[in-house]
């Protein structure tokens, strides 16, 4: 019984190849997107899974409120990993960890930049490091020590036999290998190369003891029993016990949540962060699943139409309901696994283009046995939806009124099932165009915001060995060549800023209210070689000791505190210490965020906090050259350039991401929509050969009728559009609504999206429309 | 005046094993006013050459003028709009739309003409009226006989008021009581003037026309005018 469902089944699939062909590329092409986009799923999800205690770590979260706004950082002080690890029981370890370094390792002839950071002992161990030479415990027993990644010594030494050997680093000190760890997967939440103790990070930043020093990350690692509650309790006002007054408050922060979540409003609750785009995509593999399943119901229930006298005649000779149904659905779900074996090959094929895509390195792993259920899952579900709606529809045939040919009564009903899901299908194309669109309006509308200066020719490096002090003699030596315009050291790269303090007053400002100001420290020439506009006031004397108690700020904050000229105002922390004078006023630029408007900062000439070289230099010229000579003065192989332009692009990442993927899937869903609308059209044009040649023989242009053929799909996409504008409108205000600095929903891009969709549908309509307005009447008139 | 005139008309069709010659160099000429009906045994070139009076098909030798206008060369479009203007179709198997009513079936021929809408109401009207079918206007074909829809069908081939009627067994499907029905209708187009060529297998039926082409394999045997 089931082999002879088999055989009619494939030969059904036979007799109507094209229609056939059709179905299984459409569902090929869904399964293949849906197992890309469950694979990434699959790889976000298990994030830091590989982290076996992965529910007893967290990082320490820092809230801190101000103007009724809660700022949640990672920055936690210096001495709060040792001092809550002996004070709050539950906690087994506690490490801090620098926010990750790179260096220049210099092993022999080679000279290698290497990304790490500077962590306690405590790390090693609740990581669970694999140490596949050395161990954990006595790893960081000696200061000068250092851990590399297996592939990180294979790349210095070519082996991992290394314990012992030394390496230069930064081209001054010396750190001895103390261990080799087995390279974490790259969905973890760490990406560094190398591990040294935080002591010697330490003993160089004194400013490390500071509790009111908000400036590195904090792990911990709970007992397994530990009462979180009780911690988190304990830790929330753990900083207000060591500095008085401070109003920061601490909590702990699940490693559950650190990749999807991460992300917190103005009240300082956790809010979704990449979450959402996991769930997104989640969404649209599922709809373009559907999307090709409906293929197969419209094609299978109007080809019914032509098997209905199979079916009337199967009827009238006994065969009851059920045989019918279990032949209609074996029928799909024959084709729902041939479609599936062609999506592997599929998926095999276009994995790299993707990974390249995502900046990932997943792997198909076809036979892992999540992998072979899902697809099974996913493969019989297709059969099922496609395959159930036709075979229900079908053999509820009424074989008296097929056999009497009065085929108008029974495809109505059906007949608007298959606008509905046609309409179902481009609405779902229309929303992902306009998403597309809006997206990537959205990416190019912030892109190309004036930041407040110019990023091109603006390049940094890292200051190394004596760079910083002997900044005099290296910039003039950098002013020697014509290329170089300007150079100034400063302390966080542009287009961010690392420090920022809520203790600042002044006259006249309200005290019980605090103001988040950012601080830059940097030399004199920081203004004239970023390129800033100066608005009131001056720029800093070359002489930095002249304006050591002078500052420079920006007008957002010179808008917080006067509306009047503000030069020669005095800022001081409320505990004392230095009053400093303004003595200029610089125009808004971005920084941190591009989305919002400039928040307030301050600029003290003072180089000493320097951990940036920055140089203005003309691109129009030779980069190339340009750089070898700078690396001549600045006496370093290889440093390490970073050009701001190419920082900010880095920017929109995730929205690029974002943008490309939703093209990429509109597109696929496009394409498989319009599989079944050419398929349908090709249906409804051999069912209606005959009117068509009538009208013909009584006068009909081509034109008429093609238009004749076209006007019902294009009535069902213009639907389809009226439906989707809303609902693509909504949606992108939603999402618009997460950036301060936004477009507008423009109704052109709704116009846009529909005209596309409209001319695809068209061209895919017509082109069998045209066909049969041209073919010759007499054929279709005889075969009656 | 004749409104068809031929010399020497050939039709092969071609398929991949065997090149029938439909129709061998036929000669003759209608003249405006007759009723003229051809005659032969199955798949001896009936429907072929009716097919190529109408201007459906094109021919593969010969000349054809249609009111004395020479026809062999035109495209397709010039057909077409020959075609609209100057014939009118009627077949054994009906060919109403399924999906539009008597009145849309009878009113298209004049859609394609470009007549205005209320002057289409009231031509259709009158051929409705004229063939007794006015009541059943809003009906479907399949809710009529086949004589009704064969009356229905001939209503719209002549709605136009076209010069020349082509009719391919009209009676084919018929009873006998509604093919008199029917050829009585053509009987009165043809003495209000229309040319009506009429392909037939039935004696009887020919026995309403002025004259009987008989064909065999392609030629014509016999053009004989009754008086
Ligand atoms: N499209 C075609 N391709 C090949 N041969 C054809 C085609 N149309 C007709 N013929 C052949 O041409 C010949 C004439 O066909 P035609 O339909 O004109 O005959 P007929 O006289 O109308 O016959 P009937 O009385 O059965 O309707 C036949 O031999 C037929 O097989
Ligand atoms: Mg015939």
């Amino acid at each position: 019984m089931f082999k002879n469902h088999v055989k009619i089944a494939f030969r059904n699939l036979f007799r109507n190849k094209s229609y056939a062909i059709i179905n299984i590329i459409g569902l090929a092409i869904g399964i293949a997107s849906t197992a890309l986009i469950f694979l990434w799923v699959e790889d976000e999800l298990t994030f830091n899974n590989y982290f076996s205690n992965k529910e007893q770590l967290f990082k320490i979260k820092d809230r801190q409120t101000y103007d009724g706004k809660t700022y949640v950082f990672d920055a936690t002080p210096g001495p709060l990993a040792k001092s809550i690890k002996t004070d709050i029981p539950g906690i087994k370890y506690a490490a801090r960890c620098t926010w990750g370094d790179q260096l220049l390792f210099s092993v022999k002839e080679k000279n290698i930049y290497s990304k790490g950071n500077y962590v306690d002992p405590d790390f090693l161990k609740m990581l669970h490091l694999d140490f596949l030479k050395g161990n954990a415990n006595t790893a960081f027993s000696q200061l000068n020590s250092i851990v590399l990644t297996e592939k990180n010594a294979t790349k210095f030494f070519g082996s991992i036999d290394v314990i012992g050997k030394s390496i230069k680093i930064n081209n001054s000190e010396s750190y001895i290998v103390s261990g080799v760890i087995k390279d974490l997967p790259e969905n973890t939440s760490f990406n560094f190369e190398w591990l040294a103790p935080f002591k010697i990070f330490e003993n160089k930043n004194s400013w490390l003891k500071e509790w009111g020093d908000n400036s590195i990350i904090t792990y911990v690692e709970t007992e397994p029993n530990a009462n979180l509650a009780d911690i988190n309790k304990k830790i929330e006002k753990y900083i207000t016990t060591k500095s008085e007054g401070s109003t920061v408050f601490l909590s702990l922060y699940s490693m559950n949540r650190w990749r999807l979540y991460d992300n917190f409003d103005e009240q300082g609750k956790e809010i979704d962060g990449s979450v959402k785009y996991v769930r997104l995509f989640s969404i649209i593999a599922w709809i373009i699943l559907f999307i090709a399943c409906i293929n197969f119901m419209n094609l299978a229930t109007a080809s019914s139409e032509k098997r209905a006298k199979e079916v009337g005649v199967k009827k009238a000779l006994g065969s009851d309901k059920k045989t019918l149904v279990v032949q209609f659905l074996s029928e799909s779900l024959i084709m729902a696994f041939v479609a599936a074996t062609l999506a592997i090959i599929i998926t095999y094929a276009v994995l790299s283009p993707f990974n390249n895509l995502i900046q990932k390195h997943l792997s198909v792993a076809i036979f892992s046995p999540l992998h072979i259920v899902a697809l099974l899952c996913i493969t019989l579900l297709c059969g099922i939806i496609s395959g159930s709606y036709p075979a229900f529809y079908l053999s509820s045939f009424n074989p008296v009124a097929i056999l009497k040919g009065s085929k108008s009564n029974t495809n109505s009903g059906a007949g608007l099932i298959r606008k509905g899901l046609v309409i179902v299908q481009f609405s779902v194309s229309v929303i992902l165009i306009i998403c597309t669109i809006i997206i990537y309006k959205q990416i190019q509308h912030v892109k190309n915001r004036d930041i407040g200066y110019t990023k091109e020719g603006l390049l940094y490096t890292t200051l190394k060995g004596k760079l910083g002090k002997d900044f005099g003699s290296v910039k003039n030596n950098l002013l020697k060549i014509p290329e170089v315009k300007n150079a100034c050291l400063n302390n966080s790269a542009l287009l961010q800023s690392n420090s920022s303090s809520g203790d600042f007053e002044w006259p006249g400002k309200d005290a019980s209210k605090s103001v988040l100001i950012g601080m830059e420290y940097v030399s004199p020439e920081y203004i004239s070689t970023a390129g800033f506009n100066l608005k009131a006031g001056r720029d800093f004397y070359p002489d930095a000791l002249a304006d050591s108690t002078n500052i420079i700020i920006n007008e957002a904050l010179a808008d917080l505190i006067s509306k009047r000229d503000v030069v020669g105002t005095q800022i001081y922390r409320h505990d004392g210490g230095t009053k400093y004078t303004i003595v200029g006023v610089v125009k808004d630029f971005l920084y941190n965020s591009m989305y919002s408007k400039a928040r307030p900062l301050m600029l003290f000439s003072d180089a000493s906090k320097a951990n940036y070289l920055t140089m203005r230099v003309n691109t129009n010229k030779n980069l190339k050259a340009t750089l070898s000579k700078i690396e001549t003065v600045i006496k370093t192989h290889n440093p390490d350039y970073y050009f701001i332009d190419e920082q900010f692009d880095k920017l929109f990442k995730t929205e690029a991401l974002i943008s490309t993927l939703a093209g990429v899937f509109a597109s696929l869903a496009i394409f498989i929509s319009c599989l079944g609308l050419f398929g349908l059209a090709s249906y409804i044009a051999e069912r209606r050969a005959k009117e068509i040649s009538i009208r013909k023989v009584l006068g009909a242009s081509v034109q008429l009728l093609t238009v004749l053929l076209t006007k019902d799909f294009l009535k069902l996409v213009i639907i389809a559009c009226l439906i989707a504008f809303p609902l693509a409108g909504w949606f992108m205000y939603n999402w618009l609504q997460d950036y301060e600095y936004h477009i507008k929903l423009n109704a052109w891009i709704f116009v846009f999206a529909a005209c596309l969709a409209i001319s695809i549908a068209i061209v895919t309509v017509s082109f069998k429309a045209i066909k049969t307005a041209i073919a010759n009447p007499i054929k279709s008139l005889r075969s009656e | 005046m004749s409104v068809i005139n031929i010399t020497d008309l050939e039709k092969i069709y071609r398929t991949e094993e065997v090149e029938t010659v439909a129709l061998n160099k036929i000669s003759f000429e209608i003249k405006e006013g007759e009723f003229v009906a051809i005659m032969g045994p199955s798949g001896c070139g009936k429907s072929t050459l009716l097919n190529i009076l109408g201007l459906l098909d094109d021919l593969d030798g010969g000349s054809f003028k249609f009111n004395d206008i020479e026809v062999s060369d035109f495209n397709e479009r010039k057909r077409a709009d020959m075609r609209k203007h100057n014939i009118g179709f009627v077949f054994q198997s009906f060919n109403l739309i399924d999906e539009l009513t008597v009145f849309e079936n009878v009113e298209l021929p004049l859609i394609y003409t470009g007549i205005a809408t209320a002057e289409r109401k009231k031509m259709v009207d009158k051929v409705l009226d004229k063939i007794q079918i006015a009541h059943r206007r809003n009906h479907y074909p399949q809710q009529l006989s086949g004589g009704q829809q064969q009356r229905v069908a001939v209503a719209r081939a002549v709605v136009n008021k076209p010069k020349l009627i082509l009719a391919d067994e009209p009676t084919g499907n018929l009873d006998s009581r509604n093919g008199n029905d029917v050829m009585q209708l053509l009987t009165d187009l043809n003495e209000q003037g229309t040319t009506i060529i009429m392909v037939t297998r039935s004696e009887h039926d020919s026995r309403y026309t002025h004259r009987v082409i008989n064909m065999l394999d392609g030629q014509i045997v016999t053009q004989n005018i009754k008086v």
